[in-house]
C-alpha cells in the first residue's frame, strides 16, 4: 500500500518536474546565453548564470554543472561553447543543451571556459534554484542546501513553488529552512519574516548562527530584538555544544595519541627496548598504504573503497617482518642493557628513514581516502568528521585485541611470563628467544597498522615517523610503563588536556603546558600513572 | 687540600690529553696565522672553526659523561643546556651589535624591531656586560638543572623516566624557543653578529682565540671532572650508578649526590653553548630538539662512557665523519651513520676507548696470571667494576 | 693506559689532517657552482627537488657549450636541515671547494645562518624561496618572492574578485608567517578592514592535529561576512590542515583559503578534489601556459625520468637565478664575484611564465604575481595575473622599515639606507 503511494506520489512528482519549464513566464532560449560565456570574463559571466537561471530552463543544469566542473571549452574554430569529455589525446566535445556529439577534437582546439569561486557560488545558487524540482529525492536535498546557502528572491518563488508539490518530510523541512532563509532576504511582511526568524532558530547550529548574523545588519528594525534574542539562545545552546566539541577534538587526539604509542607500550613498555625506531614502524605501515593503494590505482581501481582493509593486514606484516629482523638482527644482543637499546634502535631508524627517502623520495606520497572516510555527518551542534570516527573505534578496537591477547592467550601468558622472569620462563620450557622476537615483531605489527590509520590524517613522508616519537614516548611513560590501560588512559587524558588548553593559550604554548605538566606529574608519581607494583619494578 | 684534589686528577691518561689539548691550542692558532695559504703546514680558517665546533661538542659530550658515565643518569636533554648557555653568549653578541643592526636601532636586536616591539624586554637586561653574560652561560643552565634535579631526584624519577622527561624538557624548551612571542628570535634565532670583546668575530685572530679558548676550557673541564672523579665523591658516585640503593642506605644523601653532578654537568654544556656560537655564527631554537641531545648520547657511547677521555674522542670522530660524509656522500651519509651507531652498540658496547682499556686490562691480567704461576707476582686487585 | 692517550693524540690529529686536506684541487677547466640544499632532515622534503633542478640546469648549460668555455660543475653538499652545518656546508664551499656561487637554502633561518659567511667571504648566493623581506645583502640575490610579490595581490584579489570582508591570518610560528601576517594586517587596515575582522593564528611546526583551528574558522566566518584564510602554514602542516579542511566541509565557495607555501610539490601529497577552488599566490604554476614552460616541463620530467614531477615556484626562482648569473657572468667575462655583482644588476632573462624578470639594484627581481586556484588534478587554474611586479625588499607597511630603501649599486652600495636621515644603516651612526 505504502510502495503504491510513494510510487504515485514519485510519478507524480516526475510529471511535474518534466512540465517545469512551463511554468516560467518568458521562455528564453538559453543557448545564446551559453555561447556567449565564450568571450565573457568572471563578472560577465556571473551575469550570464544569473540569466540562464532566471531563464528556469533546467536543461542548462548539466551545462552549470559542466562549467563548474571546468569541461566547459570554447572551440577556437567558430567560438561556440561546448561539454568536453577527455577522449584518448583530446576531448569529445557534446553540445550543451541537447547532449549531441559534436565530434572529437585534439586539446589544443579549444580553449577551457575558466571558473572562479566567485562563480562557482553563482552556479551553485542557480543550480539549487533549477534542481529543486528535480525527481531525484538527494539532488531536492542537495538544491534545498544550496538555495539556504544563497538566498535571493528568484529563488523565493522556486522554492515556494517546490515546497507546494513536496510530498517527502525530510526533504520539505530542509525546504522550509531554505525558504525561511530567502524570506529574510526579502522584501515580505514582518510576520513572515518572524515566522522565518523562528525557524532558522529551530534549525540551530552554526549554520543559524550565520545566516541570523548575516541578516542583523539588515534588516527590519521592528524585527532587531527578535533576531538579537534569537542569536542570544542558539549562542548559548552553541557553547554547550562546543564544549562537547572539545571533548569529541580531545577524544580524537587521544585516539592518535594511542595509535602512535600502543606499539611502543608493547617493545618499550613491556619487552624494556627504548625503542627510537618505533615511529619508523608507523611510517613503515603508512608507507604500505601507499603501495597497496598504488596497486590498487594501477590494476584494480574498483576495490580502492576496500584499500585500507587490504593494506591492514600487508601493513602488519612488512612491518612484523621488519621488527622481526631488526630483533633478530640488533636487540637480542642487547637484553639487559636497556639503555643501549636507545643508541641501536637509533642507528636502524636512520637508516630506515633513509631507505625510504632513497626508494621513494623525499615527498610526501598520496594516500588516497576512501569516501567512507571523508566528509563529516552533524551531530546536534557538532560535526563530526568520518576519518576522526573511524580512527577513534579503529585505535580502541586495536587496543582491546591488543588486551585479550596478552591477558587470554597462550602466547600472551608466555610473554608475559617472559618479560616477569626469564629465567623461570625458560626454565619452564618456553623459548624465550622465540617469544621476545614474536613479542616485538607484535609491537612493530601494531606500530605499523597505525600507520595505516595515521596515513590518513597526515603527511606520508619520511619524516612521518620522528613527528611521533616523541609524544609516543611521553605517553606510555606518563601512563606508566609495562600497563595497557596506562597507555589508554594516559593517551585519551593527554588528547582532552591538549585540546582544552588549546582554544584558551593557542596551539604552541598548550603542548608546551602539557608537557610542563607530564615533567611535574613524573615527580608526584615517578612510575606513570599506572606504576607497576612488586618486585619487578626494581629488576 | 686542593693542590691534592688537583693532583689526583692528573692521571697518566688525563694528563697527555690535557697536554695534546695545550698543544693543539697553541699550535692550530699559530699554523693558522703564521703561516701562509700556500705552505704545507697552513691550517685554513675554515678547517679551524670546524675543529673549534669539534672541540665545543666534545666538551658537551664530556659533561654528559659525568652524569651519564659516573652518575648513571642518562639525560636526553643536555642539548637544552648546551643551547641555553649559548644563548646567554648569543644575546651577548646581540647586544654588542648596537646601531650596526640593519634598521640602525642601538637598543633594540634587529628582530625586536621588525616585530616591532618598543623596549627591550627584562630579560635581556644586562647581556650587553660581558662579565654578566659569562655568569649567565654558567647561571642559567646550573639554575635550570638545579630546578629540574632537586625535583626530579628527591623524588626518586630515575632509569628511563628520568630519559623521558629530560627529553620532554628539551623539547618543551625547543616550542618555547620557537615562539616569537618568547623574545629570543623565534625560528631565525639569533645571528649577524659583529664582535666580541671589541673583536670582529669574523677575523681571523678572533677565530684562532676563539679556537683556543675552547681548547682550554675543555682541558679545564677535563680537568675538574677528573678532579670530581678520581676524589672520594666520586667513588661514591659510581656507587650511586651501580648501586643506589645501598648507597643511600648506608646514609650518603643520593639525591644530592646527583644534583651536584647534575648542575655541574649543565655547566659545562653551557660553556661548551657559549664557545660554540661565536665560532658557527648562530644559536637557534634548533639546537633544542631531541634528536641533538641523542646525538650527543651516541657520540659519548661511540667513545665509550664513564672514561671522561673516550667521549672527548666520541663526538670529534663521529662530526669529523659527519662533516665528510655529507660533503662526499650528500646522499647515503644517513645510512655510514646509522650503521656506525648499530656497529659500535653490538662490537664496542664499552665504546672504543672503553674496549681499548678492556683490552689493556685483560693482557695485564694475564700478564699478571702468568706471573704469579711463575710466583713472582703480586696478587691482583680486584677489577673495578664498568 | 697509554695506549688510550696515544689514540685519542692519533685520532684528534688525523680529525684535523683530514679536515685540512679535504680541499680539492679545482681543475682549471671547470667552473664550480655549490647547491646547498638540504637533502635529509625535516627540509629535505622540499629541498631535494631544487638539487635536482640544479643539477639539470647545469646538464642543460653543459649541453649548450658550459660557461666562458669552460664545463661548470656542481658541487652538492647535505646541511642536513641543521641551521649551523649550513654555516659551516656554505664555509667549505666557498673557501675548500671554491665555487663561484652558491645556490642554495630553503628557510629563512638557514640564509641568516649563512649570510655572515658569504659577507665574509665575499662569495655569491642565489636564493630561491618566497621570504619574509626586511633583508638586503650586498652578497645575496633573493629570486623568491618578496611579500609585495605575492602576499598583497593574493589579499587584493580576493578583496575585490571575491568581496572578502573579513579575514583568518593563520600561519606557523615562525618569522615568515609572522612578518608577513604583519604586513597584511596593517595593508588590510589601511583599507579600512577593522581589527575585530581580522583574526590572526599560529601553529607549532608540523602540526597536525587542526580540528580546533578549522572549527575556529568555521565559527569566525559565520559572523555574517564573507571570510577567507590567508595561510602562511610551512609545507609540511599543510596536507592534515587541508584533509580536516575538506572533512570538516569547508568548501572554497565559502571560505576560500589562500596560501603561500603551497604548491604543486605539497599538493603532489594530496587528494585535491575537497579543495577545488582553494587558491595559492606564486609567480609561477606549472599549469602556465608559454611555450618556455612547456619546454622546461619536458626537460624535467625527460632529466627525473618521471613524467609525474611536477614543477613549482620555487624551481622557476632557481631557474631564474641560474640563467642570471650565467648571463652576468658572460658580460663580465670573468667569476670574479665582485665584476659578477657590477654586472647582474640589470640584467633580463626569461621567466617561464612567458616574460622576462630582471635584477634589480636592490638584489630582488621582477615576476608577474599569479593567482591559481587548486583543481581536481593537483594543478593550479590561474585566474589572475598581474604585470611584472619588483620585489620590495623593505616592507611599505612596517613602521620601521618603510623608510629603508636599498640600491647596491655604486655609489650608493647600501642595503638599507634611510631615506629619512640619508645614513646607510648596519654601519653604525
Amino acid at each position: 500500500m505504502r510502495i503504491t503511494s510513494l510510487f504515485a506520489a514519485f510519478f507524480a512528482l516526475l510529471l511535474v518536474s518534466l512540465a517545469a519549464p512551463s511554468f516560467a513566464q518568458q521562455p528564453v532560449d538559453p543557448k545564446p546565453l551559453i555561447d556567449q560565456l565564450a568571450k565573457a570574463n568572471f563578472s560577465q559571466a556571473e551575469d550570464l548564470i544569473g540569466k540562464m537561471a532566471a531563464a528556469g530552463d533546467a536543461r542548462v543544469v548539466p551545462v552549470l554543472q559542466a562549467f563548474t566542473d571546468g569541461d566547459l571549452y570554447v572551440r577556437k574554430t567558430d567560438n561556440l561553447v561546448f561539454i568536453g569529455k577527455t577522449a584518448g589525446n583530446g576531448f569529445e566535445l557534446v553540445e550543451p543543451l541537447t547532449g549531441e556529439s559534436a565530434g572529437q577534437v585534439a586539446k589544443n582546439a579549444v580553449t577551457k571556459i575558466k571558473v572562479n569561486n566567485s562563480l562557482r557560488r553563482a552556479i551553485r545558487s542557480a543550480m539549487g534554484g533549477l534542481t529543486l524540482l528535480s525527481p531525484d529525492r538527494s539532488v531536492r536535498l542537495q538544491a534545498a542546501d544550496a538555495v539556504m546557502r544563497s538566498p535571493s528572491s528568484e529563488n523565493l518563488e522556486l522554492i515556494e513553488a517546490a515546497l507546494a508539490k513536496e510530498t517527502d518530510a525530510e526533504v520539505k523541512a530542509r525546504m522550509e529552512e531554505a525558504r525561511a532563509v530567502s524570506v529574510l532576504s526579502s522584501d515580505r511582511s514582518v510576520e513572515e519574516k518572524r515566522d522565518a526568524i523562528q525557524t532558522i532558530k529551530d534549525l540551530g547550529g552554526r549554520n543559524a548562527l550565520g545566516i541570523l548574523n548575516t541578516i542583523s545588519g539588515s534588516i527590519d528594525p521592528a524585527l532587531t530584538a527578535d533576531v538579537e534574542a534569537a542569536v542570544a539562545a542558539l549562542q548559548s545552546e552553541q557553547q554547550l555544544w562546543d564544549m562537547a566539541q572539545n571533548i569529541w577534538y580531545g577524544l580524537s587526539l587521544g585516539s592518535v595519541l594511542l595509535l602512535a604509542a600502543i606499539g611502543l607500550a608493547i617493545t618499550f613498555g613491556v619487552m624494556g627496548i627504548i625503542n627510537m625506531a618505533h615511529g619508523e614502524m608507523v611510517m613503515l605501515g603508512a608507507y604500505s598504504t601507499f603501495v597497496v593503494q598504488q596497486v590498487i590505482r594501477d590494476s584494480a581501481p574498483a576495490l580502492f573503497e576496500w584499500s585500507l582493509a587490504i593494506a591492514l593486514p600487508v601493513a602488519f606484516l612488512v612491518t612484523g617482518a621488519v621488527g622481526f629482523l631488526i630483533e633478530r638482527g640488533v636487540i637480542r644482543f642487547l637484553y639487559g642493557r636497556p639503555l643501549e637499546t636507545l643508541l641501536a634502535t637509533w642507528g636502524v631508524s636512520l637508516i630506515l628513514q633513509q631507505a625510504i627517502r632513497s626508494i621513494f623520495g623525499p615527498t610526501n606520497q598520496e594516500v588516497g581516502n576512501p569516501s567512507w572516510m571523508t566528509g563529516s555527518f552533524p551531530l546536534g551542534g557538532m560535526t563530526i568528521t568520518w576519518n576522526r570516527m573511524w580512527i577513534i573505534l579503529f585505535s580502541l578496537s586495536i587496543f582491546f585485541a591488543l588486551l585479550f591477547l596478552m591477558k587470554k592467550s597462550a602466547y600472551g601468558l608466555n610473554m608475559r611470563a617472559v618479560t616477569q622472569n626469564r629465567r623461570m620462563a625458560s626454565s619452564m620450557g618456553i623459548r624465550t628467544p622465540w617469544v621476545d622476537a614474536l613479542t616485538f615483531a607484535l609491537g612493530s605489527g601494531i606500530a605499523g597498522i597505525a600507520g595505516v590509520a595515521l596515513s590518513q590524517i597526515d603527511n606520508v613522508s619520511p619524516n612521518l615517523g620522528q613527528s611521533y616519537i616523541i609524544d609516543s614516548f611521553m605517553v606510555v611513560v606518563f601512563g606508566g610503563v609495562g600497563n595497557l590501560w596506562g597507555t589508554l588512559v594516559g593517551a585519551l587524558s593527554l588528547g582532552v588536556l591538549n585540546k582544552f588548553l588549546e582554544p584558551s593559550v593557542g596551539a604552541v604554548l598548550g603542548k608546551i603546558l602539557v608537557l610542563v605538566l607530564i615533567i611535574l606529574f613524573i615527580q608526584k608519581r615517578p612510575r606513570g600513572l599506572f606504576a607497576l607494583k612488586g618486585r619487578a619494578v626494581e629488576a | 687540600m686542593i693542590t691534592n684534589f688537583i693532583l689526583r686528577a692528573l692521571d697518566g691518561k688525563i694528563t697527555l690529553t690535557v697536554a695534546i689539548l695545550l698543544v693543539v691550542a697553541a699550535l692550530v692558532p699559530a699554523l693558522n696565522l703564521l703561516t701562509t695559504p700556500d705552505s704545507a703546514l697552513h691550517i685554513p680558517t675554515y678547517a679551524m672553526s670546524l675543529m673549534g665546533k669539534y672541540l665545543c661538542y666534545a666538551l658537551l659530550a664530556l659533561a654528559l659523561d659525568l652524569v651519564w658515565g659516573y652518575c648513571g643518569i642518562l639525560s636526553l636533554g643536555h642539548g637544552a643546556f648546551f643551547a641555553l648557555g649559548g644563548y646567554a653568549m648569543g644575546m651577548y653578541l646581540m647586544r654588542q651589535i648596537g646601531s650596526r643592526g640593519v634598521y640602525g636601532n642601538p637598543e633594540l636586536p634587529d628582530f625586536m624591531v621588525f616585530l616591532n616591539w618598543k623596549e627591550l624586554p627584562w630579560f635581556w637586561y644586562g647581556f650587553d656586560w660581558f662579565p654578566f653574560a659569562m655568569l649567565m652561560v654558567l647561571v642559567v643552565p646550573g639554575l635550570l638543572a638545579f630546578v629540574f634535579g632537586w625535583f626530579a631526584f628527591r623524588s626518586r624519577v630515575n632509569g628511563v623516566y628520568l630519559s623521558i622527561i629530560t627529553q620532554a624538557m628539551t623539547y618543551a624548551l625547543m616550542l618555547a624557543f620557537f615562539r616569537n612571542d618568547m623574545g629570543f628570535g623565534g625560528n631565525n634565532g639569533l645571528t649577524d653578529f659583529k664582535d666580541i670583546l671589541g673583536f670582529p668575530v669574523q677575523a681571523d685572530g678572533t677565530r684562532a682565540v676563539l679556537f683556543a679558548m675552547s681548547a682550554i676550557m675543555l682541558s679545564l673541564c677535563l680537568l675538574v671532572a677528573s678532579a670530581i672523579t678520581h676524589s672520594k665523591f666520586g667513588k661514591v658516585l659510581v656507587g650511586v650508578r651501580d648501586a643506589e640503593s645501598r648507597v643511600r642506605f648506608l646514609g650518603f644523601r643520593v639525591e644530592n649526590i646527583k644534583l651536584f653532578t647534575f648542575v655541574v654537568s649543565a655547566m659545562f654544556a653551557g660553556i661548551a653553548g657559549a664557545l660554540f656560537v661565536p665560532q658557527v655564527g648562530i644559536i637557534n631554537p634548533g639546537e633544542f630538539a631531541p634528536a641533538n641531545s641523542i646525538e650527543v648520547v651516541v657520540w659519548t657511547a661511540v667513545g665509550g662512557r664513564g672514561t671522561l677521555i673516550g667521549p672527548i674522542i666520541g663526538a670529534i670522530l663521529v662530526n669529523a665523519g659527519k662533516s665528510f660524509f655529507t660533503g662526499a656522500f650528500p646522499e647515503i651519509w644517513l645510512f655510514a651513520l646509522g650503521g656506525l651507531f648499530i656497529a659500535v652498540t653490538l662490537f664496542l658496547p664499552k665504546g672504543i676507548v672503553g674496549t681499548i682499556r678492556q683490552g689493556w686490562t685483560s693482557r695485564k691480567t694475564l700478564r699478571a696470571a702468568a706471573d704469579q704461576e711463575k710466583g713472582r707476582g703480586t696478587a691482583l686487585l680486584p677489577q673495578a667494576a664498568e | 693506559m697509554k695506549f688510550s692517550s696515544k689514540l685519542g693524540g692519533a685520532l684528534l690529529a688525523a680529525a684535523m689532517s683530514a679536515t685540512a686536506l679535504s680541499g680539492a684541487f679545482a681543475a682549471d677547466d671547470t667552473i664550480k657552482i655549490g647547491v646547498l640544499h638540504s637533502l635529509s632532515g625535516t627540509m629535505a622534503i622540499s629541498e631535494t627537488t631544487l638539487k635536482d633542478a640544479m643539477l639539470m640546469l647545469v646538464e642543460q648549460q653543459n649541453k649548450k657549450g658550459g660557461l666562458l668555455g669552460k664545463k661548470l660543475e656542481a658541487v652538492v653538499v647535505d646541511p642536513a636541515s641543521d641551521w649551523p652545518l649550513f654555516a659551516e656546508k656554505a664555509r667549505q664551499l666557498i673557501s675548500q671547494d671554491k665555487v663561484a656561487a652558491v645556490f642554495g637554502c630553503w628557510t629563512s633561518s638557514s640564509r641568516k645562518s649563512v649570510l655572515p659567511v658569504f659577507e665574509e667571504l665575499n662569495s655569491i648566493l642565489f636564493y630561491p624561496v618566497q621570504y619574509e623581506g626586511e633583508e638586503s645583502s650586498r652578497n645575496i640575490f633573493y629570486t623568491g618572492a618578496a611579500p609585495n610579490q605575492q602576499a598583497i595581490p593574493a589579499v587584493d584579489y580576493l578583496a575585490n574578485e571575491e568581496g572578502v570582508e573579513r579575514w583568518v591570518l593563520a600561519g606557523t610560528d615562525y618569522v615568515y608567517p609572522q612578518t608577513t601576517n604583519k604586513i597584511l594586517k596593517a595593508y588590510l587596515m589601511s583599507k579600512g578592514v577593522a581589527e575585530s575582522d581580522i583574526m590572526v593564528n599560529y601553529t607549532p611546526f608540523g602540526h597536525s592535529d587542526w580540528q580546533t583551528i578549522v572549527s575556529d574558522i568555521k565559527k569566525f566566518g559565520s559572523a555574517g561576512k564573507k571570510t577567507a584564510v590567508v595561510s602562511t602554514i610551512n609545507g609540511d602542516a599543510n596536507v592534515p590542515f587541508y584533509k580536516e579542511l575538506g572533512n570538516q566541509g569547508v568548501k572554497a565557495e565559502d571560505i576560500p583559503v589562500v596560501a603561500f607555501s603551497v604548491g604543486e610539490e605539497e599538493l603532489a601529497g594530496l587528494d585535491t578534489k575537497p579543495l577545488v577552488g582553494h587558491l595559492a599566490a606564486w609567480n609561477y604554476f606549472q599549469s602556465v601556459d608559454s611555450e618556455v614552460n612547456a619546454e622546461f616541463i619536458k626537460e624535467w620530467h625527460a632529466f627525473t625520468k618521471n613524467d609525474k614531477r611536477v614543477t613549482n615556484d620555487p624551481m622557476e626562482a632557481a631557474y631564474i637565478g641560474f640563467n642570471a648569473w650565467v648571463k652576468a657572468v658572460e658580460a663580465a667575462g670573468t667569476t670574479d664575484t665582485d665584476a659578477v655583482l657590477d654586472s647582474i644588476i640589470g640584467v633580463s632573462v626569461p621567466n617561464l611564465s612567458g616574460g622576462t624578470s630582471t635584477v634589480m639594484p636592490n638584489h630582488h627581481i621582477t615576476k608577474p604575481v599569479l593567482i591559481g586556484e587548486i583543481q581536481a588534478d593537483g594543478q593550479f587554474e590561474i585566474v589572475q595575473q598581474t604585470p611584472s611586479v619588483v620585489g620590495d625588499e623593505w616592507s611599505d607597511y612596517l613602521p620601521d622599515s618603510k623608510n629603508l630603501i636599498s640600491d647596491w649599486r655604486k655609489p650608493m652600495s647600501c642595503g638599507n639606507f634611510n631615506v629619512d636621515t640619508g645614513k646607510c644603516g648596519g654601519k653604525g651612526s
